[in-house]
C-alpha cells in the first residue's frame, strides 16, 4: 500500500474520523479555557487514549493541538484574555475589532486563516518527512544514542533564562527514568521493593502532575472564584470573502512560513511564532499606522503563523523522536505508550500510522473549520463558568484518567506528588520541558550507549567514527556552547544593569 | 525567590548524595556489559551535586551582587523573597490534601459518591459559597462521570461498599 491509501484509510475509517473530530472538538474548548494550554488539554485526554488504536491515539491527540489553536483566539478575541500563549498576539488587534462590533469577523479571519495554514503546514511535513527518514538506515546504536543526546542538549536551550536550572531538572527527568528495571541486565534500580515501580515512573503521570495539577494548584491559590463569567457577549463567526483572503495574502503568507519555520525549532512553539509574524507583517504592511487599532492582518498572521507550527513541528518529533516542546512531548508520550517508536525507523516501520497521522491532521484541520463555526456559543458558555466550577471539573478528569491506564490507586500518588513539585517549579521558575525531555529520552540514551558499548568491547572511539554519531554530537556540542555563552551574556548583562 | 532558591539547592545535594548511595548499592550483573546498571545512576548524581553547588554559588553570587548595589541596604527585596504569599502556598497544597482525600474514600465509598464529594469539596475551596447549586453540581457532576467513565468508557473503577449492601 502507498502513503496515500494510508491516508485514505485512515480518513475513512470511523474511529479515525472520530478521533479527529473529539479531538479538534476538546481542543477548542479547552483552548477556550485560559489557563488550560495546549499541552494541558492534550494531557488530560491521554489517559484515555490508552485503550484505543495507537492511530487513533495520535489523531486526537494532534487533533486537540490543532484546535487549542484556534481555540485560544475566542477568548482573546472576545474577553481579551489570550486561552492559550500563542493567541496573545491575536488580542492586540482580535480585541480591538471586537470593540468596533467585528468580533465575529474577527472571529472568522482566525479560523480560515488557521485553517489554511495547517494545510499548507502538512503539505510540508509530507514532503520532509520521507527524505528525513531515509536516513533511517544508518543509524545505528551509537547515532541513536548521538540523537538522544543532542535531544537532551536541547535542554540547554530551552532553559529560559537559566541554563543552571534547566539542567538539573533535564538530570532530574534522566534520574526519573532510571526507576525500575534495567534495560540490559534486568537489574531492579530505585524501586525499594515496591511492586508497582518495577515498570518505572509511566512519564503520563509526571506530565498530568506537572501540567494539570500544578496548574490547577496555581488557580486555586489565586482564589478569585465565584464569577467567572466576565462576558455576556455573544458573536457569530463570519466567515472571510475570497475577496478579502486575497487582500489579506500577505499576512496570510508571511504567518504561514514564520510557522512552518519556527515549528521544527526546539522551545520557539507557536507563542514565538504568533509575535514573530505579527512584527513581520507589520514591517511589510502597507498599513502598518492600523496595527494595534483593528488591523485584520494583525489577527490573520499570528493565528497562521501559531496554526501552522501544529503540522511543522510534527517534523523533529516524528522523524527524531525528539519533540521540541510541551505539547510534542505530551504526543511523543502516547506514541510510546502504544509501543511506537517515533525516530528515523517510524516511517519504514509503520507507514500506516505516518501516513494516516497525515490523513488524520487533514480531517482535524477541516473540522476545526466546521467546528469553528458551531462551537462559538458552548465556548463562551463554558468561558463564563465560575471557575470553580472549571476547577473542580479539570480534578476530576485527571484523577479518573489516571485510574485509566493501570488500574492502580499507586499512579494517583505520583501524580499528587509530581503535581507538588510542578507547583514548586513554577514559583522558582524551574523550566518544565527539560524534566520531559530528561523522562522521554533517558531510555533512549541510556539503553544505546550501552549497546553501543557491547557491541565494540567498551570502545568510546565508536561514537566519534560512525559519521553520523559525529555529527550529531557536533550539532549538540554547539548547542550547548551556544547556551553557554548566552548564560555568560545574561549574566554581565544583569552585572551592568545592577551596577548602572 | 533567592533565599528558597538557596533552601531548594540544598535540598537537591542532599538528594544527589542519597541517590548516589542508592545507585551504589544496586546489585552488579554478568549480563550488564562494560557499564552496569549503576554507570548512568551514578553519573547523575555527581552532576546533580554539581549543578546543585553551582545553583547555591550562582544564587549566593546574585545576593550579594543586589545587596552591593543597593548599598548594603535592606536585603529584603523583592527578588529574595518567594513569589506570592504562605497562605496561597498552603491553599495550593489544600487541593493535594482534598485528592488525597478522595484517594482514602475512594476503594470504601465508590467513584460515584468519591466524585461527587469530590466536586464539591474543590468547588467550595476554590471559592464557590455552598448552596443548593454547588449540591446539584456534586450529585450531578458525579452521576455524569460515572456514566462516562465507567458505563461508556468500561473503566472497573472501584464500586465501594454499595454491592454489597445491596445483595
Amino acid at each position: 500500500m502507498n502513503g496515500l491509501t494510508y491516508a485514505l484509510t485512515a480518513v475513512t475509517t470511523p474511529s479515525t474520523v472520530l478521533a479527529a473530530a473529539g479531538g479538534v472538538l476538546w481542543g477548542i474548548l479547552g483552548g477556550a479555557l485560559p489557563g488550560l494550554s495546549p499541552s494541558i488539554a492534550m494531557a488530560l485526554l491521554l489517559p484515555f487514549t490508552f485503550d484505543m488504536s495507537p492511530l487513533a491515539a495520535i489523531i486526537m491527540l494532534t487533533g486537540v493541538y490543532i484546535g487549542a489553536e484556534y481555540g485560544g483566539s475566542i477568548p482573546a478575541i472576545l474577553i481579551r484574555t489570550p486561552g492559550t500563549n500563542a493567541a496573545a498576539a491575536t488580542v492586540i488587534d482580535g480585541y480591538t475589532l471586537h470593540q468596533q462590533g467585528r468580533g465575529g469577523e474577527a472571529l472568522g479571519l482566525s479560523l480560515v486563516a488557521g485553517t489554511i495554514a495547517g494545510l499548507v503546514g502538512l503539505i510540508c511535513l509530507v514532503l520532509l518527512t520521507a527524505p528525513l527518514s531515509a536516513l533511517a538506515l544508518y543509524f545505528k546504536p551509537p547515532a541513536y544514542f548521538a540523537l538522544a543526546f543532542l535531544g537532551l542538549s536541547i535542554i540547554a536551550a530551552l532553559s529560559e533564562g537559566s541554563l543552571v536550572k534547566g539542567l538539573i531538572m533535564g538530570v532530574i527527568g534522566l534520574m526519573v527514568s532510571t526507576v525500575g528495571t534495567d534495560p540490559l541486565s534486568g537489574v531492579t534500580r530505585f524501586t525499594f521493593d515496591e511492586p508497582d515501580l518495577l515498570g518505572g515512573i509511566d512519564y503520563i503521570f509526571v506530565m498530568l502532575g506537572v501540567f494539570a495539577v500544578a496548574e490547577l494548584m496555581s488557580k486555586v491559590a489565586e482564589k478569585d472564584g465565584g464569577d467567572g463569567g466576565i462576558t455576556k457577549t455573544v458573536a457569530r463567526v463570519k466567515l472571510p470573502s475570497l475577496q478579502k483572503l486575497w487582500e489579506l495574502r500577505r499576512a496570510q503568507a508571511i504567518g504561514t512560513a514564520v510557522g512552518i519555520i519556527e515549528g521544527p525549532i526546539p522551545g520557539a512553539g507557536g507563542t514565538v511564532a504568533a509575535f514573530l509574524s505579527y512584527n513581520e507583517t507589520k514591517r511589510w504592511s502597507k498599513t502598518p499606522e492600523k496595527f494595534g487599532k483593528g488591523s485584520e492582518e494583525g489577527v490573520v498572521a499570528p493565528e497562521a503563523a501559531n496554526n501552522a507550527v501544529t503540522s511543522s513541528a510534527l517534523i523533529p518529533t516524528l522523524s527524531f523522536g525528539i519533540p521540541g516542546s510541551n505539547s510534542m512531548a505530551i504526543l511523543l508520550g502516547g506514541l510510546l505508550i502504544h509501543g511506537i517508536q517515533p525516530g528515523p525507523m517510524l516511517l519504514s516501520s509503520r507507514p500506516d500510522l505516518v501516513y494516516g497521522l497525515f490523513g488524520g491532521l487533514f480531517m482535524s484541520n477541516i473540522f476545526m473549520l466546521i467546528f469553528g463555526l458551531l462551537v462559538l456559543g458552548p465556548a463562551i458558555w463554558l468561558v463564563n463558568r465560575p471557575k470553580p466550577y472549571l476547577t473542580a471539573g479539570i480534578f476530576m478528569v485527571v484523577l479518573s484518567g489516571i485510574y485509566v491506564i493501570n488500574q492502580s490507586l499507586f499512579d494517583f500518588w505520583i501524580v499528587l506528588i509530581a503535581g507538588i513539585v510542578g507547583y514548586g517549579m513554577r514559583l522558582l521558575k524551574f523550566p518544565v520541558l527539560p524534566l520531559i525531555l530528561g523522562i522521554v529520552l533517558g531510555y533512549m540514551v541510556e539503553s544505546n550507549y550501552r549497546r553501543s558499548l557491547l557491541l565494540t568491547n567498551g570502545e568510546h572511539r565508536v561514537f566519534f567514527e560512525n559519521p553520523l554519531s559525529l555529527g550529531l554530537l557536533i550539532c549538540a556540542g554547539l548547542i550547548i556552547g551556544m547556551a553557554i555563552l548566552s548564560e555568560i551574556r545574561r549574566f554581565r548583562r544583569s552585572g551592568v544593569e545592577v551596577h548602572g | 525567590m533567592r533565599k528558597a532558591t538557596l533552601s531548594v539547592s540544598a535540598a537537591l545535594f542532599v538528594l544527589a548524595v542519597v541517590y548516589w548511595l542508592a545507585a551504589d548499592a544496586i546489585p552488579a550483573s554478568r549480563l550488564a556489559g562494560q557499564v552496569g546498571a549503576d554507570g548512568l545512576p551514578k553519573l547523575l548524581g555527581l552532576a546533580l551535586g554539581v549543578l546543585s553547588l553551582l545553583l547555591a554559588g550562582q544564587t549566593l553570587f546574585e545576593m550579594r551582587r543586589a545587596a552591593a548595589a543597593d548599598g548594603g541596604d535592606d536585603q529584603d527585596k523583592g527578588e529574595d523573597r518567594l513569589p506570592g504569599s504562605w497562605r496561597e502556598h498552603l491553599r495550593a497544597l489544600g487541593l493535594i490534601g482534598i485528592g488525597v482525600g478522595y484517594l482514602l474514600v475512594l476503594p470504601h465509598l465508590g467513584y460515584m459518591v468519591s466524585a461527587g464529594l469530590l466536586l464539591a469539596a474543590v468547588a467550595t475551596y476554590a471559592g464557590l459559597k455552598p448552596s443548593p447549586a454547588t449540591l446539584l453540581f456534586a450529585i450531578g457532576g458525579g452521576v455524569l462521570f460515572y456514566l462516562i467513565f465507567v458505563k461508556i468508557l468500561q473503566i472497573p473503577l472501584p464500586a465501594g461498599f454499595w454491592p454489597g449492601l445491596l445483595r
